[in-house]
This record gives structure tokens, C-alpha cells and sequence, in this order.
């Protein structure tokens, strides 16, 4: 057994978000291989991918991930090297993998039992030694000392050296190793990168800029830059970076690799600092060719820094004195970088710096807090107007509505920038999508090219995670039961491959998210075929729908139009379960089909969702929302004798004969019932028709914060949540469109 | 829960609350607060059990009615009645009750399992009885309460209502 690690450790929290992002990305990466076989940019980048993991699990001494994907990590290498091929059996393998650490990091973040490595570490080694070219697997190689050094460059920057070289210049690499296990890795990187950029000219780096900007570091950075003579100064500014335990300069060849005679910096008390870092920081492997310099937390790196130059002599002036204390050693180190930081060419400057990643909870408890200060302030505006109505307190009155005014003002610009806040790109549950789709079209015997556009579109958080089942059960769908195995396909003059194409895009205050496919479409018939043998709907009430209504029976719960469950598509889950996900966050879907031609599934969603504008009315003596998006127009109709039809009460707006259902009627059971307290009418729109909702009285337009009613009454139809009044009574707010 | 009590012997902590002349008690670690009686907004479209929702502290909760649960006579308001403001995996429920009578330490020996004698409606949720020197308590478990609530409000849900509707309109 492996003696568990510091499961509450920052560390450790950080090596999951890691190792998640990681297995996404390489997941993404293996499915773009499978469509350019051999692109030696994305065969790195699942290298890296493989390298970072191993590094964090070493970290924290999780054996059986750095075995793993050392494992990997060695095949991979012979694949850049040119030994060895990365054909679809290893893509395959690449994929088992990737699976593991899936069930991997689960169990780790879960604390369940571990999955064991040992029979994909021998299905690892069957196929290296199956086809053995390169030189296999060496596991009693010590992995976490396994450094940029061993690996071969990517091209690029080889490419950089070369021409470096070429120009007769003096290319060196400069070696930085941080501290075991600490934050920001990325952050301190760059740092490193910006000083070395400052003072000589950066070639390039492994990990590469991107990669930091990913946040794909390990503990080691190499920067190669030119001329070789800066090594010295570039040590003394490395070295006051927070967390670098080892800073050495070496020449580099023609392949990218150190050679001997090295020129290295030290610093003015090399022993005493040595033993400062002995115990936390193993040694670099590099025995003979470079002097090493240690950087502890303590100054003494700065003794090389003082008499080596201007920019430097910065850098070391703005340190404070007490540097050998680790306190406040963060804070006051970090204010200084953007200082030296001015001009980098090479050198990409984005938002690295300015983000932070917060917890969730913190941001659900500034909105929920936010939530109420709209409620207060809406409670000031009535108090202010009550004031004002009297003659006595009509100034004061005045004053406070002011004052009110001013708070919606900032409570709005509050609101908004935490909405924002909580965007997140589609990418996050896009990302996975490929892998799926080519998953279950190996499963289903069919082919299927997957496109996907607009991952970068935001919602907020809550909507994505919504979102996410649907769209997978939705893709499955199209997989399963759209796209025909190629053998129809070619018979019916399709190409053999189908297509099937994500997207998402803004439209106003909503977000679109369409999957197409070019598949057989839906079989309307066999639907309502379905519809009447499942029990949902009679063959004649069936036989009235038209082709629209009847794809609407697809969202009937219970409905699916598989003759049989099958793996892939499953029980249980249905267009049901997707329709109801996207309701709870006030979206809606919508399917569209052509015989032969392909379906496509709609979803119209809102960038936002806790807040939004509604009208509160008042029905059978309680107060309803009714989001002021789903209504049109509101209407008078106290004056007006109602007509009815056929025994159903009617109203005439601008010459347009409409239903008029009773909002308190529809609600108990019995819509048709228009009491004669009703006053106005909601004009609203279901689905294509437009319907007239009476109500007793209406109270006003509000913004209103939308809470959740717990599981137990999340499933009410028509029943969208609940908000907070004035008057701190709940009140149900209403979706209008399912409520007939 | 089971505690140990002075004497050594394992012991439980139960709310106990009354609906009509019966004794009913739950797990403290359940019950999140005990809170008064206050107007209910009721939400169109549940089964009648579901009283409806209150604000509790800025969070909506749905708030039940246990003597509708289990099939009893409906009781009139009367400044008695509680609210059991319960929490099951984080889950928070409200539960109706006529009175609370106080929290109490029950040891482990003086309950019994389910009589099989004992039926009728609440018999799904009863983990045990109670015995203390001048009533029987009947142990309720919350959480098997909250789930039947939930496949009651599933079932009610009528599935092909809404299309016939249509259909009609």
C-alpha cells in the first residue's frame, strides 16, 4: 500500500484540476492525431501532457500514476524520436490509458479504492516489446528526477538553436528548478521567462510559453537563450524569483543538448545556501558539466546580482532587507515583476498574471448576498414612496428615493460583474465531446466526422453544468440513431462518413447551441407509432398532430424511438430528462427534421440565470413571477365582454381572436375557468401560439432573484423556482410555457 | 446518533414532536432547527402533502405537512404547530408537526425494533420504538420520508396530460 498522500493538501487539489485538464487535453489531442496521423506538434504536446502528470504524481509520491505514465511517456518519446510510429493501436492504447487516469483521479479525489496499474502497465509493455525499436521500458529508472534535460527539444525551438547557432551566436540554457510542490508554478515561470527575456534573447523554452500559459509546468524550467555570456547575470535575477530552490547555466550544441564545459554562476556564499536547499531539493543530474547554483529563500543570490549590471541592480535594490525571513516573502516580491517587465518580444504578455481562480462557493455567496441587496433595495424604493405620498414626510421621502436610485445603480453594476464572473467558456464540457463521438461511432459501426465551433462561447457556470447531460444524451442520439452505418449511407448516395456538427453562438442575451447531423432524420410516423403503443397519447388524439406536434411527443417522459435499449443510447434517459435540465435553467430545445436528410437539436439558453426581470401578478390571492421575457404585452380587458367559443372564453387584441385561460384556473386544474375577479391579461407565447393569461391584478415589473425549491419540488411543471418579495414571502415563478 | 452515556451504555438523541395523541421522534442529526409557524406559499401543481414554501434566511425550502403525509385528519392552525426544519444530505425539507416536546436522550436498550404489528401508512419510515417511562416514541427516519415525498410528487406528475391538453386547445 501506498501511504496516502496529503489528500486536504493545496497540492494536491491543484495536481487533480492538473491531471483533469491534462486528460482533456490529451484526449482532444489524440482524436485531432487520429484525423493528422504523425503531426509532431500535437504528438508533443500528449508527450507534455504525460510529462506534467508524471511530475505532479511524483510530487506527491502517487507511485502508480508516475508509473504509469512514465510508461507512456517512454513510448511517446520513441514516437517523436522517429523509432516508432503512432499508429491507431497505440491511439488506442493512448485512449486505455487516458481512461485509467480517469478512474484514477476519481478514486483519488473521492478517497475510494485506487484502481490497480498492473495490467495496462503489461498491455504498455506487450506493445513496446511487441514492437520494440526503441528501449522499452526502464521503471527502476528514478522518475522524479527526470528532467527536461533527457528529452529531445520540440521542433521549433530546435529549429531556433539551429539557426542561433548558425548566426555564429552562443546559445545556453538556463536550468531553474523550483521548490517541491509549490503554487504557481506557472506564475513563477514566467516570471523567469520575463527576466530572462530582459536581459539576453529568449529562444524559446520547455516548457514552452503556451504551455505556461496552460499551466502545464512542472518543477523544472528551461529557457534557451542567446548570448551565453548573460548566463551570469541571468542566474543572479532568476534567483530572487519566490520558490526557485536551483538556478544553472549550460551551453547548448547543435541537437539542443548541454555540452561539456560549462559557464555557471555563483554566488558569493555558495556552502552555506547548499545546505539551506539540501533537504527539500534534489539535486539536478547534471554531475560534472555545470557548476550549480542554489537559490534558497534566504538573499544570497543577490551577491552575484549587485555587481553584474543595471537591470539586475533593480531588481535587488526593490528587495527588502529582511529577505531572509519567508513571511512576507510573496508579498513583497511579486508587485516588482511587472516592473522589469516591459519589453518582450518573444515573450507573449496575456492575462496570466491577472486571473485567479476562485471557489465556487465563494462566488454563489457573493451572488446569493448581492440577491438580497436587490431585494433591500427594492424594500427602500416602496418605503420612499410611501414617504413621499404623505405631506409631512415628503421630503424625507424624497431623499431616500434618491438615495434608493443610487443603490440600484451600483447593486446592478454589482450584479453584473458578478454574473460575469461566474462565465465559463463551453469548452469546458466541449472538450470531451470528440473522444465521446468517436467512442460510440467505433461502438455503433458507423463513421462520423465530428466538427465542433464556438467553444469559447460563455454562459454562466450553472447553465453549463446543465447543459452538459443533455448534450451528451442528445450526440448519442445522433450517433446511435441519426447517422446510418455506411453501408445505407452509400446505398442512399450519402458519402460513407457522416457528419455531425456542434455549435454555439451568441444571439442577444442568448446563447444557441445546435447539434446537426446529416444522418436519416426522424421517422415522424413511427413516433406517434410509438406515442399510442407506449400507453402516452390515443391513435386518434396521434392521428390530429401535425408533423411538429408529433416531434414534440419525443419530450413526452418514457418515450424513446429505439426498438431496443441499446448500449450505446441507453434506458432510462430521454429527450424527457433534457428538455426538463434545460427548463430548470430557463432554456428551451427544440427539434427540427428532414426524412432522409438529418435532424437538428436546438437550445436556446440565457447567458444568465439567477437574475431576471419579472412581472409579479396576483392570482387567486397569491402573488405569481412571471419572467417579462416570456410575456409580450399585457392587456386590459376589465371593460370588455368576454366572447367565448365553443365554451371557452376568448379576447379580441387589435382583431386577433385569442384563448383566454385563467392563470388561477390553469393552475388548479381547470384552465378554462375565468373568474370574474380578472382584470388583465398576459399576452404570452406557447410555443407557436399566442395565448391571453388572465389575471386578478398585476403589482408591478421587478428584477428578481431566482432560488431553487430544493430536489423535492424541482420537477413541478410550469413551475420555474421561486424568489423572495419585498415583503419576504416567497412567491413560484412561473414558466409560461409549460404551463397549458 | 449512539452516544455513550455516563453509566457506559450507548444512547440516542431524538427530537420528539407530537401529531395528534402519538409521539413521534426523529434524529437530532437530522433536524436542523425547530422554528414556528408561519404563512405558506403554496406551490400550484404539487401533491396536497406539499403545504408549500417558506424564506428561510434567504433560501426557499418546500415545507411539508406529516399529518397529510401519512393520511391523517387535517388539524386547523393553532400556535402550537412547528416547523421541523430538517437536513438530509444537505437537502432541507420542512416538516409540519402539531407540537414539539423537547429533545431527549433515549438509551439504546429502551428501543425496539418495528413491531410487526404495527402498520399503516408510516410503517416504511419506522426504525424503531421508543419506550420511556410515561409514553412510546415512535422513530421515524427523515430521509425515507423525504424519498417516498419525492416518488409521490413524481407519480403525481401526470405524464400525458399536457399533450392531450394541447390536443384539446
Amino acid at each position: 500500500m501506498v501511504p496516502p498522500p496529503i489528500e486536504d493538501s493545496e497540492e494536491f487539489g491543484i495536481f487533480l484540476d492538473e491531471l483533469g485538464e491534462m486528460v482533456e487535453l490529451t484526449e482532444a489531442n489524440l482524436v485531432e492525431l487520429e484525423k493528422s496521423p504523425g503531426d509532431p506538434g500535437l504528438i508533443s504536446e500528449v508527450f507534455r501532457a504525460m510529462h506534467t502528470i508524471k511530475g505532479g504524481a511524483a510530487t506527491l509520491g502517487l507511485e502508480d500514476g508516475v508509473k504509469v505514465t512514465h510508461a507512456m511517456e517512454t513510448l511517446l518519446d520513441e514516437v517523436r524520436s522517429g523509432s516508432r510510429e503512432l499508429d491507431s493501436s497505440m491511439v488506442n492504447l493512448l485512449f486505455s490509458v487516458l481512461d485509467w487516469l480517469k478512474v484514477w483521479r476519481d478514486a483519488l479525489s473521492t478517497g475510494l479504492s485506487r484502481p490497480s496499474p498492473v495490467s495496462l502497465l503489461e498491455a504498455i509493455e506487450e506493445f513496446s516489446s511487441s514492437r520494440a525499436s526503441g528501449p522499452g521500458l526502464k521503471m527502476g529508472h528514478s522518475v522524479s528526477g527526470a528532467g527536461t534535460s533527457e528529452m529531445s527539444l520540440p521542433p521549433p525551438l530546435e529549429e531556433s538553436i539551429e539557426n542561433a547557432l548558425a548566426q555564429g551566436k552562443t546559445p545556453a540554457v538556463l536550468k531553474v528548478k523550483f521548490r517541491r510542490g509549490a503554487p504557481f508554478l506557472s506564475v513563477r515561470a514566467y516570471q523567469v521567462i520575463t527576466y530572462a527575456d530582459e536581459i539576453a534573447d529568449v529562444l524559446g523554452s520547455v516548457p514552452s510559453i503556451d504551455e505556461i500559459e496552460r499551466d502545464a509546468v512542472g518543477e523544472e524550467l528551461s529557457v534557451y537563450f542567446t548570448p551565453a555570456e548573460k548566463g551570469e547575470v541571468l542566474v543572479g535575477a532568476v534567483s530572487s524569483v519566490t520558490d526557485v530552490t536551483l538556478v544553472l547555466v549550460e551551453p547548448v550544441g547543435v541537437s539542443g543538448t548541454p555540452k561539456a564545459g560549462a559557464r555557471s554562476a555563483s554566488p558569493e556564499e555558495p556552502e552555506s545556501l547548499a545546505q539551506h536547499t539540501a533537504g527539500e531539493c534534489p539535486v539536478l543530474d547534471e554531475p560534472t558539466t555545470a557548476a550549480e547554483v542554489s537559490v534558497g529563500p534566504s538573499a544570497g543570490g543577490r551577491g552575484s546580482v549587485t555587481d553584474s549590471g543595471g537591470e539586475i541592480q533593480r531588481q535587488s535594490e526593490g528587495a527588502p532587507e529582511n529577505v531572509g525571513g519567508t513571511g512576507n516573502r510573496e508579498s513583497s516580491k511579486q508587485p516588482e515583476a511587472p516592473t522589469l517587465a516591459h519589453h518582450t518580444p518573444l515573450v507573449r504578455k496575456t492575462d496570466l498574471g491577472r486571473t485567479v481562480r476562485v471557489d465556487v462557493s465563494l462566488l454563489d455567496f457573493l451572488m446569493d448576498t448581492v440577491g438580497e441587496l436587490v431585494i433591500q433595495r427594492t424594500r427602500l424604493t416602496q418605503i420612499a414612496s410611501k414617504l413621499q405620498a404623505a405631506d409631512e414626510t415628503a421630503a424625507a421621502g424624497q431623499d431616500i428615493g434618491t438615495l434608493a436610485a443610487h443603490l440600484q445603480r451600483i447593486s446592478q453594476e454589482l450584479q453584473e460583474g458578478i454574473m460575469r464572473a461566474r462565465l465559463l467558456p463551453l469548452k469546458n464540457i466541449f472538450a470531451k465531446f470528440p473522444r465521446l463521438v468517436r467512442d460510440l461511432s467505433a461502438k455503433c459501426g458507423k463513421q462520423v466526422r465530428f466538427e465542433m465551433t464556438g467553444e469559447d462561447t460563455e454562459l454562466d457556470r450553472t447553465v453549463i453544468e446543465a447543459i452538459d447531460d443533455p448534450l451528451i444524451h442528445i450526440l448519442r442520439n445522433a450517433v446511435d440513431h441519426g447517422i446510418e452505418t455506411p453501408e445505407e449511407r452509400l446505398k442512399k448516395g450519402k458519402p460513407p462518413e457522416g457528419l455531425i456538427r456542434l455549435s454555439a453562438w451568441h444571439q442577444e442575451n442568448h446563447v444557441l447551441i445546435q447539434v446537426e447531423d446529416d444522418g436519416a432524420g426522424v421517422d415522424v410516423e413511427k413516433v406517434k407509432e410509438s406515442a399510442v403503443k407506449k400507453g402516452l397519447l390515443s391513435r386518434e388524439a396521434v392521428s390530429n398532430l401535425d408533423e411538429k406536434q408529433a416531434l414534440e411527443l419525443i419530450f413526452l417522459p418514457g418515450f424513446s424511438t429505439a426498438e431496443k435499449p441499446t448500449e450505446v443510447s441507453g434506458r432510462g434517459v430521454g429527450m424527457d430528462v433534457v428538455r426538463e435540465n434545460l427548463q430548470r435553467v430557463n432554456g428551451t430545445v427544440e427539434v427540427r427534421t428532414r426524412r432522409g436528410q438529418g435532424t437538428t437539436v436546438s437550445m436556446r439558453l440565457p447567458l444568465t440565470v439567477a437574475i431576471m426581470r419579472a412581472l409579479l401578478v396576483l392570482a387567486g390571492g397569491w402573488v405569481y413571477a412571471v419572467p417579462t421575457s416570456s410575456v409580450e404585452e399585457v392587456v386590459d380587458f376589465s371593460g370588455n365582454d368576454l366572447q367565448t367559443i365553443q365554451g371557452k372564453p376568448t379576447i379580441v387584441v387589435r382583431g386577433k381572436v385569442l384563448p383566454l385561460i385563467s392563470l388561477q384556473g390553469v393552475l388548479e386544474g381547470a384552465m378554462w375557468n375565468v373568474g370574474k375577479s380578472c382584470q388583465y391579461a398576459l399576452l404570452t407565447r406557447n410555443g407557436k401560439s399566442l395565448m391571453a393569461l388572465a389575471v386578478d391584478d398585476l403589482i408591478g415589473e421587478e428584477e428578481i432573484v431566482v432560488k431553487e425549491m430544493g430536489r423535492l419540488l424541482s420537477r413541478v411543471r410550469g413551475v420555474a423556482g421561486a424568489t423572495i418579495l419585498a415583503d419576504g414571502d416567497p412567491a413560484v415563478i412561473l414558466d409560461v410555457n409549460y404551463l397549458v | 446518533m449512539a452516544a455513550e452515556s455516563q453509566a457506559g451504555e450507548s444512547e440516542r438523541q431524538i427530537v420528539v414532536f407530537t401529531l395528534g395523541t402519538e409521539s413521534y421522534g426523529v434524529d437530532i442529526a437530522s433536524v436542523r432547527e425547530i422554528i414556528v409557524m408561519q404563512r405558506i406559499t403554496p406551490v400550484p401543481r404539487t401533491p396536497e402533502f406539499v403545504q408549500g414554501i417558506i424564506n428561510l434566511r434567504g433560501r426557499v425550502i418546500p415545507v411539508l405537512d406529516l399529518r397529510k403525509h401519512f393520511g391523517f385528519d387535517v388539524k386547523p392552525p393553532d400556535k402550537d404547530q412547528r416547523i421541523v426544519v430538517t437536513d438530509v444530505d444537505g437537502e432541507i425539507v420542512g416538516i409540519i408537526v402539531d407540537s414539539v416536546f423537547s429533545v431527549m436522550r433515549v438509551p439504546d436498550s429502551a428501543i425496539e425494533p418495528p413491531s410487526p404489528m404495527v402498520t399503516g401508512p408510516e410503517a416504511q419510515y419506522l426504525t424503531g420504538i421508543a419506550k420511556t417511562e410515561d409514553r412510546l416514541i415512535i422513530l421515524l427516519d427523515i430521509s425515507k420520508i423525504i424519498t417516498d415525498a419525492e416518488k409521490r410528487m413524481l407519480k403525481e406528475i401526470d405524464l400525458a396530460h399536457a399533450v392531450l391538453d394541447e390536443g384539446d386547445s
